[in-house]
């Protein structure tokens, strides 16, 4: 999973933000129950204690304990509620105490062995005991001053229940809150995974459209969300761009067919001046001087052309199903003597048959650049290999052990007019349109061109062409 | 011979009409179609030369128009657009052949001859030039009566440019005609095998007998031919 991704980012921010909110709240609901189902359980052992207290004063003197004692017993019914009750007589001895309650939460007589650290009356106090058998038990005292001295009363509760509601809030909450945060976070991310999904689709359409497709254009889907209004707009920026283009290559082409006659004219009339016998040698040469740029100036034109025409997908002909390791090796052979004009080895190097489509002449255009401009850029004594493969895909490489490219124009060198640093060229001659041309006739066979090289020690250039189709005949 | 050149841009017939006439034909100019197309169906004419692009009547009707009534006419056409399909369309609508501008005028010259079924096909199965024998058959070359060999490349240049001593050939018509246009533009693969030719051919002996015309191209020719 991306963890870059919108979706995904999304969905943590909101499991953050839920699992924050989720301890918050559960942490605030189970410490408020614990403390509210206490206060309540003192409140209420106040209550009963104080009761108890108005009992003794209401007592006629002197007391009569066993109706005491009764009138508790039937008044409070400690041992159906669950309550401890103890009373004591000024003197400390036990005026009367409850038994065991109904649901067994505590023994009564494991709970006074607190009492003897009771501090000298008048008190009123609530205090959290254990008793010796490890129950802890809220009590609440009261002290009464009768004639005859101070009686204590003290009422308590076992505290386990409220422990056991607290705790089983507690493990509710434990359990129940990543749940929620999960259902709710995957939930999310399935609907948002379901609205990436458009952004998806139009990324990948995007990605599609480069400049020799730009009449296509992504598809609508009619939602009326921002994600159609986004697709809509990407359209209408690649209308923008194909207008651009078609402009900038209509003009490339325009002018290129503007310039042929004017050229027709200067190379007419300078080569008609050369065949004339009365010239000066001086004449002669400065015309032919003028009618060599005149040529360069022509291929130039002839370049831009075949570029803007291959740009456009125009004139894509005769294509054919042919031998690319064939067509290599004979292209080298035809090579061979400028490379030992320029003392250097072109070593062709192809094995079997590598079947692709295309157009002939264009690719063994593409071969021929290439090696040229190898030829062009490796020093006396150096050498140029040609490879053919096949791989999941046609390759042709092109190796030379050449000046090499410095890293930062490699980029660059499929640009029309682009040559590294002039001081390096060797003095080359050229239109600087050779590799763009390269560039041009690959992309228009749906084959990709890439450059590597190291500067110094040589350049390697990689055509990668579709295979042919398996033959119908095998 | 008496030619007719239709060609809206008035240098450009200017100096083809003087290439021609120095080659001794009669030659008409018309700057727009339908005056073309007069000329054309008055006068008798050899052979047209036909730009594509003119004023009043388009290249391709008119040369549609001549076709229908002239169907013997050769007709060249001349053009600064060289697509494909534009190729195939006016070889449909009756062209014999097709310059694309800015053309070499030996080639034109070429063209037109070669239209004109007066050569440059020269059938000889031995061609001289002056100590210089080129046997067809064999494809075997001497020179002073000593065996020159030379690589199969190396012989159709030489063979190429012999068949018509005197006349200059530009690199452009030597790469089609010798190699192929693949090689255009890119590479000076002419100017290494003529170096090469000429050291087999014209280093050991004299006189030399290829020629660089700078700026034209090259040509195979004897002294006497000066």
């Amino acid at each position: 999973m991306n963890t870059r991704s919108l979706g995904f980012r999304l969905i943590g921010w909101y499991a953050i933000v839920l699992t924050a909110v989720f301890t918050f709240v559960g942490a605030g609901i189970y410490l408020e129950l614990g403390r509210y189902l206490e206060t309540n359980l003192r409140d209420a052992l106040g209550r009963r204690a104080d009761q108890v207290g108005r009992m003794l004063l209401a007592a006629p003197s002197p007391l009569d304990e066993a109706a005491i004692a009764n009138e508790i017993r039937s008044n409070l019914l400690p041992e159906p509620n669950n309550r401890f009750v103890h009373v004591t007589r000024p003197d400390g001895t036990l005026l009367y105490q409850s038994g065991l309650p109904a649901d067994r939460s505590f023994d009564p007589e494991a709970v006074d062995a607190a009492e003897r650290e009771q501090p000298s009356p008048p008190r009123t106090d609530t205090r959290e005991i254990t008793t010796s058998q490890g129950v802890s038990m809220l009590v609440v005292s009261r002290s009464v001053a009768m004639p005859n001295g101070t009686y204590t009363i003290e009422v308590g509760n076992s505290l386990e229940q409220i422990r056991l509601v607290s705790d089983y809030v507690l493990i509710l909450l434990i359990v129940a809150v990543p749940v929620l945060i999960g259902v709710s976070a995957g939930g999310g991310y399935l609907l948002i995974k379901r609205a990436l999904k458009s952004v998806e689709r139009i990324a990948r359409s995007a990605e599609r459209i480069t400049h020799h497709n730009l009449s296509e254009r992504l598809p609508i889907v009619h939602t009326g969300d921002e994600l159609e209004a986004l697709a809509m707009s990407v359209n209408r920026m690649i209308a923008r761009l194909d207008d651009a283009f078609q402009s900038s290559r209509r003009f490339l082409a325009d002018v290129s067919h503007e310039l042929r006659t004017p050229l027709t004219v200067i190379k007419g009339e300078l080569q008609d001046l050369v065949r004339r016998r009365n010239l000066s040698e001086e004449l002669r040469e400065r015309t032919g001087s003028t009618l060599e740029e005149v040529e360069r100036l022509t291929h130039i034109v002839e370049g831009l052309l075949a570029v803007a025409r291959l740009d456009t997908g125009e004139g894509q002909r005769e294509w054919l199903r042919f031998d690319l390791a064939e067509l290599a090796t004979t292209t080298a052979d035809q090579m061979k003597l400028l490379a030992e004009d320029q003392s250097v080895t072109l070593i062709c190097d192809t094995g079997h048959p590598v079947e692709v489509e295309g157009d002939r002449a264009r690719l063994k255009q593409v071969i021929v650049n290439l090696l040229d401009n190898a030829i062009k850029y490796t020093s006396e004594g150096g050498s140029i290999r040609l490879r053919v493969r096949a791989q999941d895909r046609a390759v042709l490489e092109v190796s030379d052990t050449g000046i090499g490219i410095p890293s930062d124009e490699l980029a660059r060198v499929f640009d029309r007019f682009f040559r590294v640093d002039k001081a390096r060229s060797k003095n080359v001659e050229g239109t600087g349109l050779g590799l763009a041309i390269v560039k041009s006739i690959c992309t228009a066979h749906g084959a990709e061109i890439e450059a590597e090289s190291t500067l110094g020690s040589g350049s390697c250039f990689r055509v990668k062409l579709p295979l042919a189709a398996a033959s119908d005949a095998a | 011979m008496r030619l007719l050149i239709v060609e809206d841009d008035p240098k450009v017939a200017e100096f083809v009409a003087r290439g021609l006439r120095a080659e001794r034909f009669a030659v008409d100019v018309s700057y727009d179609g339908l005056d073309g197309l007069n000329f054309a169906s008055t006068y008798e004419y050899d052979l047209a030369i036909l730009d594509l692009m003119l004023p009043t009547l388009s290249g391709t009707d008119l040369l549609q128009r001549i076709r229908r009534r002239k169907p013997d006419l050769p007709i060249l056409v001349l053009t600064a657009r060289d697509a494909t399909e534009e190729k195939v369309q006016q070889f449909e609508a009756g062209a014999d052949d097709y310059l694309t501008k800015p053309f070499d005028f030996a080639e034109l010259l070429v063209r037109v001859k070669a239209l004109l079924r007066r050569g440059p096909v020269n059938r000889a199965s031995v061609l001289r030039v002056a100590d210089l024998e080129i046997d067809r058959l064999t494809m075997s070359v001497r020179r002073a009566g000593r065996r020159i060999d030379l690589t199969a490349k190396e012989y159709a240049l030489l063979e190429y440019l012999a068949a018509n001593p005197g006349r200059v050939f530009s690199r452009t018509m030597i790469l089609e005609h010798v190699w192929d246009q693949s090689f255009e533009g890119a590479t000076n693969i002419v100017d290494v095998y003529v170096r090469h030719l000429r050291s087999k051919v014209d280093d050991a002996f004299e006189p030399k007998l290829i020629h660089t015309v700078r700026g034209v191209g090259y040509s195979v020719r004897a002294p006497e031919d000066e």
